[in-house]
Parts: C-alpha cells; sequence; structure tokens
C-alpha cells in the first residue's frame, strides 16, 4: 500500500519536472527540421502540425508506467501508423489523444491549444467531436441500426435535423459500401460490416482528425481487407488525418505516409514506410518487424 | 352571514315540526306493537338474507295493557311471497305458552292469523313462517300489516324494522342449482374436495373476491411506474461520482432490502397516524409498496447499467457526447432490455406481496378470501384467492421466459432481419418480414421495450461479409 502511494508521489514528482510545452513558433520550426525526411507527406513551411504530443507520460494506478516520454507530430493530411509489440503503449498514446485516458504528466496540443490538464467537461466533449475514434472492438451501439448509429452523433451533438442527418448517415454508409444495411442491427453484421459502419459513424461528424485502434485486430483475416479498403480510400482520396494504431505491415508500408515504431512506452524509430520497413536504424524495430514477417 | 343563520335556522324549525307532527301521527296507542321481525341467513356461508331463496321469517308483537287481539295479518311486499310456508304460531304468558292456537290462511304476500282465542294484554305472539320468500331484487324490507281486536276493529301495525336482504342474482341461482345437483352434493362428501374446492364457494368467492383482485391489481400498476421512477433516480445515485449522493442511495436501498417488508407496512400504518398523519389505506398501500420496490429495482437498475460494456461509454464519448446524453441515448436503452425480464419479476413479488396490506386492513385480495373463509368455515376462498393471483403471475411468468429467449437469441444475432435494399443480396432471408419499427433509427424507449416482443422467423448461424 505504502509502495502504491510512494509511486504515486513520485509520478507526481517527476510530472512537475516536464519542461513546458513549446511556442508555438518555436515548435513548428523544431517539426519541420525533424519530420523533414521522415514523412512522405508533404507540408509548407508556414503550416503548424495540427497533433503534437510532447514528453507524454501515462502510468496507471502509480505503478504501471505504460508511457515514458512520448514525442510525435502528426501534420494535417498526414497519415502516420503506429506499429509496435503488445504493450508498447500505441493504444494509450491514441486514447490520451482524445482523452479517454487521462495523460499523467507530458502535453498533448491539438492545432497549437493543450488540452493536458484541467479541461472543462464542455471542451473535452468539443475537442472529441474533432477527434474521430474507431475503436478495435467496434463498440457499435447495439440498441441502433447501422444508420442509427451513424446518425446519433449527428443529431445528438452536432444538433443536426433528422433528415439531414440521415441523408448524411445513408451516404457515408454507402461510401463504406453497406448502403443496403441501414436498417441492420450491429449484431445482424459480420465484424467486418460493424467496424465499416464504426468508420462511417466517426467519419459523418467530420472529424479532423481520425484515430484508428487496431481496427482490424478482431477481425477475421477474410473481413479485415474489406476494413483496409474503407481506410486506404479515406486516406487517399479523403486527405483525412489519420494516426492508425495497426498490426498490418502491409497497410502500413503502402497507405502510411510515416510510420512510427514504439516500445517500451517510447518511439523508438520513425520514417517513411521504405526507411522503418526497408532499412530500420534500430535492433529493436528489425527484430520486431522480422517476427512479424 | 346573517342570512345563512336564519336560512338554516328556519330549515331546522321545519325539520322539527316535522318530526313532531310525525310521531303524533304514529303515535296513537298502539293495541299490538311490532317487537320484532327477523329473517333467517340463507347465504351459503355468508350471513346475508337473499331474496328470492324461502328462508324463516319470524316476527313479535306484543299485546299492550287493557287490549286483546283476534287475529294478525302479515304482509309483504307485492313480489314478496308467503305461498309455501309453514307458520308456527306461538303466544307468550310471560315466559310460559299458553295453550292459544292460530289459523292461517295465506294470499300471495299476505299471511293472515287468527287466533282461537284473543291474546290478552302482555301477552306475547311469535310467528316463525318457514319458506318466506323475500322480493328477489333484494334491498330494506319492511313487514307490514293489520290486526283485529276483540272487539272487531281492525288497525294497521306499525311497520317493522326494514330486514336488508340481497337480491337474487344469477350467480346466487346457480349456487342453488348447484347446491340440488347430486354430483355436487357427491363431490362435497369428499372431505378434501369439500373442504378446499366446494363448487358453490367457489363461484361465490370468484364473484365476492373480484373488488380486491382489482385493489390488488390496481395498487401494484399505480405503485409501479412510481417504484421504477424512484429506482432509476437511486440507481443514478448509487452511480454517481458524489460521495454523498452514494452514500445516502445505499443507505436507502441496503435499509429497505434488508428489512421485511411486513414491517415496513407495519411502521407506516402505524406509525403515521400516530404522529398525525392520516393518509388513505389504499394510497399509503400503493406509498409502501412503491418504495419497498423502488429499493429492489435500483439495485435491477444499476446492475442493468453496469453490466453495459464500457466501450460503449467510451464511443459515446468519442462522438463528443456528455455524460448526460450517453445515460439517457446510449445505455439507458440498452440497459432497458437488459432489464426486462428481472423487473417483470420484481413486478410479479409486489403483486403477490400486495396480499401483506391485508395484515393492516387494506381491502385487497387477501382480505377479502380471510372473511370469507372465516365466515364459510372452508378453505375454498382462499384456493379462489390463488387463482386470481396466478391469473396475473403465470402470464408474467410466461413472458419473462419469452423474452429471455428473444434477448438471448438477438444478441447471438439470430433475430429477424430487415429486408436488404440490394435485390442481388442473398445473405438475407426473403422470408423473412420486414421488421415494422427496424427502419426508424431513433433509440427510443418504445421501440427498445418492445423490441424482445416483435415476432419474426430465427435464422440462426452467423452472416458471412460481403464484398
Amino acid at each position: 500500500m505504502f509502495d502504491k502511494a510512494k509511486a504515486r508521489v513520485d509520478a507526481r514528482r517527476e510530472a512537475r519536472q516536464v519542461p513546458p510545452p513549446l511556442d508555438p513558433e518555436q515548435a513548428a520550426k523544431e517539426a519541420h527540421e525533424r519530420d523533414k525526411g521522415l514523412t512522405k507527406h508533404h507540408f509548407e513551411p508556414h503550416e503548424h502540425p495540427c497533433v503534437r504530443i510532447e514528453h507524454l507520460m501515462k502510468t496507471f494506478d502509480g505503478e504501471t508506467q505504460v508511457l515514458t516520454d512520448v514525442n510525435l507530430t502528426v501534420w494535417p493530411g498526414e497519415v502516420v501508423c503506429v506499429l509496435g509489440p503488445s504493450g508498447s503503449g500505441k493504444s494509450t498514446m491514441l486514447r490520451c489523444i482524445n482523452l479517454l485516458e487521462t495523460p499523467t504528466a507530458g502535453h498533448i496540443l491539438i492545432e497549437d491549444k493543450e488540452i493536458t490538464g484541467h479541461l472543462p467537461t464542455k471542451e473535452v466533449n468539443k475537442l472529441r467531436q474533432n477527434l474521430g475514434m474507431v475503436f478495435q472492438s467496434f463498440n457499435l451501439f447495439p440498441n441502433l441500426t447501422a444508420k442509427g448509429n451513424v446518425m446519433i452523433g449527428q443529431t445528438k451533438v452536432l444538433k443536426k435535423s433528422k433528415e439531414e442527418a440521415e441523408a448524411e448517415a445513408l451516404k457515408q454508409l454507402d461510401a463504406v459500401g453497406l448502403g443496403d444495411r441501414a436498417d441492420f442491427k450491429p449484431a445482424q453484421l459480420s465484424g467486418g460490416q460493424q467496424q465499416r459502419v464504426a468508420i462511417a459513424r466517426a467519419v459523418a461528424m467530420h472529424p479532423d482528425i481520425l484515430l484508428f485502434d487496431e481496427p482490424t485486430s478482431a477481425l477475421d483475416p477474410e473481413l479485415v481487407r474489406g476494413v483496409l479498403d474503407v481506410m486506404r480510400d479515406l486516406a487517399e482520396n479523403g486527405g483525412m488525418t489519420m494516426i492508425v494504431v495497426t498490426h498490418e505491415m502491409g497497410f502500413a508500408r503502402e497507405v502510411a505516409d510515416r510510420v512510427v515504431f514504439m516500445e517500451g512506452g517510447v518511439v523508438v524509430e520513425q520514417g517513411t514506410p521504405e526507411q522503418v520497413f526497408d532499412n530500420p536504424q534500430h535492433n529493436r524495430t528489425a527484430e520486431f518487424l522480422g517476427s512479424i514477417g | 352571514m346573517k342570512r345563512i343563520c336564519k336560512r338554516i335556522l328556519s330549515v331546522l324549525l321545519v325539520a322539527c315540526a316535522l318530526v313532531l307532527a310525525g310521531s303524533l301521527v304514529a303515535a296513537p296507542a298502539q293495541a299490538l306493537t311490532t317487537e320484532k321481525a327477523t329473517a333467517r341467513p340463507n347465504e351459503d356461508g355468508g350471513s346475508g338474507v337473499i331474496g328470492g331463496i324461502p328462508t324463516r321469517l319470524t316476527w313479535e308483537g306484543v299485546v299492550e295493557p287493557g287490549e286483546q287481539i283476534a287475529s294478525v295479518t302479515l304482509m309483504l311486499p307485492d313480489t314478496g311471497k308467503f305461498d309455501d310456508s309453514t307458520t308456527k304460531v306461538t303466544v307468550l304468558d310471560g315466559l310460559n305458552r299458553t295453550p292459544i292456537e292460530g289459523k292461517t290462511n295465506i294470499a300471495a304476500n299476505v299471511l293472515g292469523v287468527e287466533l282461537s282465542e284473543p291474546a290478552k294484554e302482555g301477552y306475547k305472539l311469535r310467528l316463525e313462517i318457514e319458506d318466506t320468500v323475500f322480493p328477489p331484487e333484494g334491498g330494506d324490507v319492511v313487514v307490514n300489516g293489520t290486526y283485529t281486536t276483540a272487539d272487531g276493529s281492525t288497525k294497521d301495525l306499525a311497520p317493522s324494522k326494514p330486514i336488508s336482504t340481497i337480491s337474487n342474482t344469477w350467480v346466487q341461482q346457480v349456487v342453488t342449482w348447484l347446491d340440488q345437483q347430486p354430483w355436487v352434493q357427491a363431490w362435497n362428501s369428499n372431505q378434501f374436495l369439500g373442504m378446499f374446492l366446494k363448487p358453490q364457494l367457489i363461484v361465490t368467492s370468484l364473484f365476492s373476491l373480484f373488488p380486491g383482485w382489482l385493489v390488488c391489481l390496481g395498487i401494484v400498476i399505480v405503485a409501479y411506474p412510481f417504484a421504477i421512477l424512484l429506482g432509476l433516480v437511486f440507481a443514478l445515485m448509487k452511480l454517481s461520482k458524489f460521495r454523498v449522493l452514494r452514500a445516502i442511495a445505499v443507505v436507502y436501498i441496503n435499509v429497505l432490502r434488508g428489512t421485511p417488508l411486513f414491517l415496513q407496512i407495519y411502521i407506516m400504518f402505524f406509525g403515521l397516524p400516530m404522529m398525525h398523519i392520516n393518509i388513505d389505506n389504499n394510497v399509503l398501500g400503493v406509498i409502501v409498496m412503491a418504495i419497498n420496490s423502488s429499493a429492489y429495482l435500483a439495485e435491477i437498475f444499476r446492475a442493468g447499467i453496469e453490466s453495459i460494456p464500457v466501450g460503449q461509454y467510451e464511443a459515446a464519448a468519442s462522438l463528443g457526447m456528455g455524460r448526460l446524453m450517453t445515460m439517457v441515448h446510449i445505455i439507458l436503452p440498452q440497459t432497458v432490455r437488459r432489464v426486462i425480464p428481472t423487473v417483470t419479476s420484481d413486478f410479479i413479488m409486489a403483486f403477490k406481496d400486495t396480499s401483506l396490506l391485508s395484515s393492516v386492513g387494506v381491502m385487497e385480495l387477501m382480505m377479502f378470501a380471510k372473511n370469507l373463509t372465516s365466515v364459510s368455515g372452508n378453505m375454498t376462498p382462499y384456493v379462489t384467492a390463488a387463482i386470481f393471483y396466478l391469473i396475473v403471475t403465470l402470464p408474467l411468468i410466461k413472458v419473462v421466459s419469452t423474452i429471455e429467449k428473444r434477448i438471448a437469441r438477438s444478441e447471438r444475432g439470430a433475430g429477424p432481419r430487415p429486408k436488404a435494399k440490394a435485390a442481388n443480396d442473398e445473405q438475407v432471408d426473403e422470408e423473412t418480414p420486414a421488421q415494422e419499427n427496424g427502419a426508424t433509427p431513433e433509440a427510443s424507449l418504445a421501440s427498445a421495450l418492445s423490441a424482445p416482443f416483435k415476432a419474426g422467423t430465427s435464422v440462426f448461424g452467423g452472416v458471412a461479409d460481403v464484398r
């Protein structure tokens, strides 16, 4: 018990030691320098990154340190694939970005606005509207039809009219190839179909950034492709900013602008898919990629 | 104000005058005063006098000082009958029987008795008329009549005190008919059948217990919506992040679930009047039942809400929905479906528990059955009460198991499917009827509630992904 308390105190002490977030201009300048060769995405010299993660740290119960020191910038329109062995903190980092987990220390800035620290509930809800999330286990609302799932955020949160929301829902369901399943309940859909509905649900809110938390891990192999096709379409034709935590190497290689390899709560290596897959700089990256195959 | 007083005063005066006048008119010295007019109960298992069915009428009159009575005539209302009556005439001198005999002559609703010699002063005249039939329509029956004194003058008798009778309903006629059936007599001669399943009593108690059954149903149906509302409030309080709210909810739920309903009933029914709070018994019954059920429902709802996977909250949060919005639109509709079977079971319990209210004088089913049993000395009314309880509980038990099956099936994904719009889609069974409400996507409570009841053919097995 005392150990736990002590760990918690230590965590807080460490939290205090994290330097304050950088000034936007300076941060942008540093990010430009750092990311120039690491991504296939083209960003303008005057552009600021839309997500900035600085010294992000997360401990559970003051004991289990999942994220030690994560630093990452994501540019508008960039597709970032996060790879790494399980337990490396990929999902936790993603969940920190839309505050499903509260960071223990460090800073996350969305469009140069800090979201870490004490953010009022209203602000949090507003932030989350702007960050679409797709979960590993779909998390569709089983009491609603596919269409209802896509509509509910629009009608309740964005306060759109029913007709408007319905039209948007059908459009998005069509886009993921499920226009004919609009009236099906989630339980009547296959896993792949459910995940595509979940993507439609997230996209229908017109977020600036889409977060994918291992979207294909819970799927049977033959259902994976449909979901990945939808994601590829979003990346290539939608121009959406996407952070994808995944084990799909093929997808990462083909679609990602940048691949980030995480392990032990830190970003071990990042770069363009070619750099990371073909010429990994770190042993651990090479080992991991080798074992995956 | 003054005028009203005057008005009241004048009304009072008039009333007094009328009463005085009436007593003066009725007062003229009677030679024979009516002492008593009663009828023997002829209700099976009851204490009522039923019209239309033979019974015994007992009439007594006393001869006043200085008078002698030669004959008496009794008269029932027009629809009463003395036709088959046999009359026993007794003339008493103090406590001794006198040898005076009576000769009766009958004409429909009039029965005359001629005494063999005049009854002297102080004599009491008693007529026991067997097989008297009171008017079948029931109501208060007054026995009128005349008498003749020894000197030949005839005067009206003072009307008797009214005998209240029950109308002879078709139920009564059924019972009378049953009484005469040999198979009923054979049935009743079996000790068990006669004690627990006496046909006549089943028929009568079905009717006399019915209002009690309505009271039971009424109490629980009125109480339950309140119980659901209260239960939901306490469930949400127990799940609240505020320690004080949680503590209040925990105390409320645990105290009410940890003490017998019987005790709670006693405390409320005897405690409140002592604090000079007097509430109608039925209303108080509703309150007690609602409070008691709310504690159980709170636990059911809490468990239901907690059984919703955390991913649902996260998904709602990721859409930017607030806590309340998530609760109302996402969590509660799902909870409703999950708790319907448990809530129905609790409803069954609450319905049965209304029987405890009989102990404090609420006129419900059990109370009626108890009264009828103590009057008839037969267990049949209890068995009938059991039938009444089962009329409600058995269908509900069936409903619970049906819903449970439906929910289990729909969670496997094998529920009815709406028709897909694409014509080339062979995944959808063409025979499957389109769900009436399947097309509306709202998370309405009504559709959540009705979902388990919707009929449809089941499609077993999974659904393959369509690419």
